[in-house]
């Protein structure tokens, strides 16, 4: 209501000298699994520095919730050692109280309890998807024209259909999979909400990235003998497999 | 082969240069008298330009309006230059 | 019926303003009443193109803000019939075009032309976005190069987004592929993008690819619309694209090598 009476003032002419709207990003997210991990540093590092330039001053939600059941004491120093390396931690999602706490404490916004991802504490990597319902097959978007250079197209819920080509530089989202019966030329994100389950079909692939569960691939990782060829992407074991369709 | 590129060249020699040179000379100049005086310099000289083309088809560069700020007072000049054919027509 | 067409591109010095002149021109020769509105506030060259630079009293910025008549800045063509054009300011800035005000401007020129040819700044700027927000069709002058083309996908993604036909759930605005400089040469010696790779990325139909051709820079000298030079391919080809800019069905020319003959021959092993 108040947004709305602001907008209103604004329009006036007189108003407000600035405008609150809502808006959609698409952000990564880090989920944390096993914190007291000795490796958890090191490999955190290592993925940074694999590619730099995708993780440059990019924001990042922290996912506390496969160990909110622990002490959140280890979250100041991931906050540390992410800005270190230029990655900009935003907020936290899927925390307990205390986890909650202890975000607000290090300057971190508390996300809403995100969509689909794991809610039991007891569950964590491998295995979990099988258990729990996946959000795909259900009513998505459709689009039919192209979806260039600096657009972002977002199903929320279910799977995205894409008739036209997705641009270098474009971004395509979705909660389910994601099909793109053109070339694929952007950057695609298929179960942006945690479904592991989730796949990416495209006609030509050429993509920047492709990302499934928040797992992530970028285009200099994709087998060369792939590039420009009908593909299905899935998610095995935490990596993401690019096959060739018949 | 010396024969056809003095044949091309011949037939396509033009002067576009010279025209070009000459139509920017007049417009930096003219682009440059704008900085300095007060704001309303180039709208108070569009609008004398507009009276006077109503009676008189002159060009933009005919009207000058140069402004002098003093100690005492300041000086508002105002140059117009009437084409030599109307002063002809005139004096017949 | 009049239409408002936006040439825009993006990047700048792909050739915008030479393209709106010319085919600003080409329908007014065609017999349409047309005015070329110049966007690029500060940086004001279509009056140069149009060889009118010194017959500019006011501008649009004039008419937006300080209470000018449309009328008295409006320039008529000397050379050709049905073409005005409204120059811009070249000591004011961006923000002096209003939203309010340059809606107003195109209300009223629409009641009194048939084509209204919006030459936009290049960039994502205020400017640009002024430019194209009104627009019912797009010109995207592009050239066989790939910034060149990334830049015209993302005005493409900015018409389609950010129009006012988008805003307001109209029609799409209708989409143009315009290719300047294209080389032939440089496209056989495989140097340069061809036309059809162009295509494939952007996937909208094309109006015309203009050749690379020196009479372009002539006339740019002389102040005239390369139209008005009739020897010359870029002004044919404008003409051509014109015309299917009117619905005409006419066959791309300049895209494919010429048969050539023996003096053909005899240049080429001379030059």
């Amino acid at each position: 209501m108040k947004l709305s009476a602001a907008e209103e003032a604004s329009k006036a002419g007189g108003g407000l000298p600035f405008q609150i709207r809502g808006s959609l990003q698409t952000l990564l997210s880090l989920k944390i699994l096993r914190p007291d991990d000795p490796a958890f540093f090191t490999g955190l590092v290592e993925k940074v520095a694999h590619a730099p330039d995708f993780f440059r001053n990019a924001p990042i939600v922290l996912d506390g919730g496969a160990v909110k059941a622990k002490s959140p004491d280890c979250l100041a120093e991931i906050v540390e050692r992410l800005k270190e390396h230029r990655v900009v931690p935003v907020g936290l999602q899927n925390g307990s109280a205390a986890w909650n706490d202890a975000a607000v404490e290090l300057g971190l916004a508390i996300f809403g309890a995100g969509g689909a991802s794991v809610d039991d504490p007891t569950v964590a990597g491998r295995g979990a998807a099988a258990a729990k319902p996946a959000p795909t097959g259900r009513p998505g978007r459709v689009v039919r024209e192209p979806v260039r250079g600096g657009q972002q197209v977002v199903a929320a819920e279910g799977d995205l259909v894409v008739m036209a080509p997705v641009s270098s530089g474009a971004e395509v989202a979705a909660a389910g999979h994601i099909h793109v019966y053109a070339p694929l030329r952007g950057r695609a994100f298929a179960g942006m909400n945690g479904d592991e389950q989730a796949m990416i079909f495209c006609e030509q692939l050429h993509a920047e990235l492709l990302s499934i569960a928040g797992i992530h691939l970028v285009s200099e990782e994709i087998d060369p003998r792939l590039l420009g060829k009908r593909v299905r992407v899935t998610l095995v074991a935490e990596r993401l497999k690019v096959e060739p369709l018949p | 082969m010396r024969f056809f590129d003095w044949f091309r060249l011949s037939r396509r020699r033009d002067d576009s240069a010279d025209k070009a040179r000459e139509r920017l000379t007049v417009l930096v100049a003219l682009d440059r008298q704008g900085g300095g005086g007060p704001d309303f310099l180039p709208l108070l000289q569009k609008e004398l330009l507009e009276v006077i083309r109503k009676y008189v088809e002159i060009d933009q560069d005919k009207v000058n309006v140069d402004f002098q700020s003093g100690t005492g007072f300041s000086t508002l000049e105002v140059n117009v230059e009437l084409p030599n054919r109307l002063l002809e027509a005139r004096a017949s | 019926m009049s239409k408002v067409i936006v040439v825009t591109s993006g990047k700048g010095g792909v050739g915008k303003t030479t393209s709106a002149a010319a085919i600003g021109t080409a329908l007014a020769l065609r017999g349409k009443k047309t005015v070329i509105i110049d966007f690029d506030v500060g940086l004001r060259n279509l009056d140069l193109i149009m060889g009118c630079e010194r017959r500019v009293v006011f501008d649009f910025i004039n008419v937006i803000n300080d209470g000018i008549r449309l009328n008295q800045a409006l320039i008529k063509d000397k050379r050709v019939e049905n073409l005005s054009i409204l120059p811009t300011s070249q000591t004011r800035d961006k923000d002096a075009l209003s939203q309010e005000g340059v809606e107003k401007v195109i209300d009223e020129l629409r009641k009194e032309f048939d084509y209204i040819i919006c030459d936009s700044p290049a960039g994502i700027e205020k400017g640009a976005y002024m430019a194209l927000y009104h627009a019912d069709e797009a010109i995207v002058v592009t050239n066989p190069e790939v910034s060149s083309v990334r830049d015209s996908d993302r005005i493409l993604g900015i018409l389609s987004s950010k129009s006012k036909r988008a805003e307001h759930g109209d029609a799409p605005v209708k989409t143009h592929l315009l290719l300047t400089r294209y080389d032939l040469d440089r496209v056989q010696r495989g140097e340069m993008l061809k036309l059809d790779d162009v295509l494939e990325i952007l996937a909208i139909p094309v109006l015309g690819v203009i050749p690379q051709c020196g009479s372009v820079l002539q006339a740019s000298n002389l102040g005239m619309p390369v139209v008005l030079d009739d020897k010359s391919k870029a002004g044919q080809a404008y003409k051509d694209a014109a015309a299917r800019l009117l619905g005409e069905d006419i066959e791309l020319r300049f895209v494919n090598p010429e048969k050539r003959g023996l003096v053909d021959w005899l240049f080429r092993r001379s030059a």
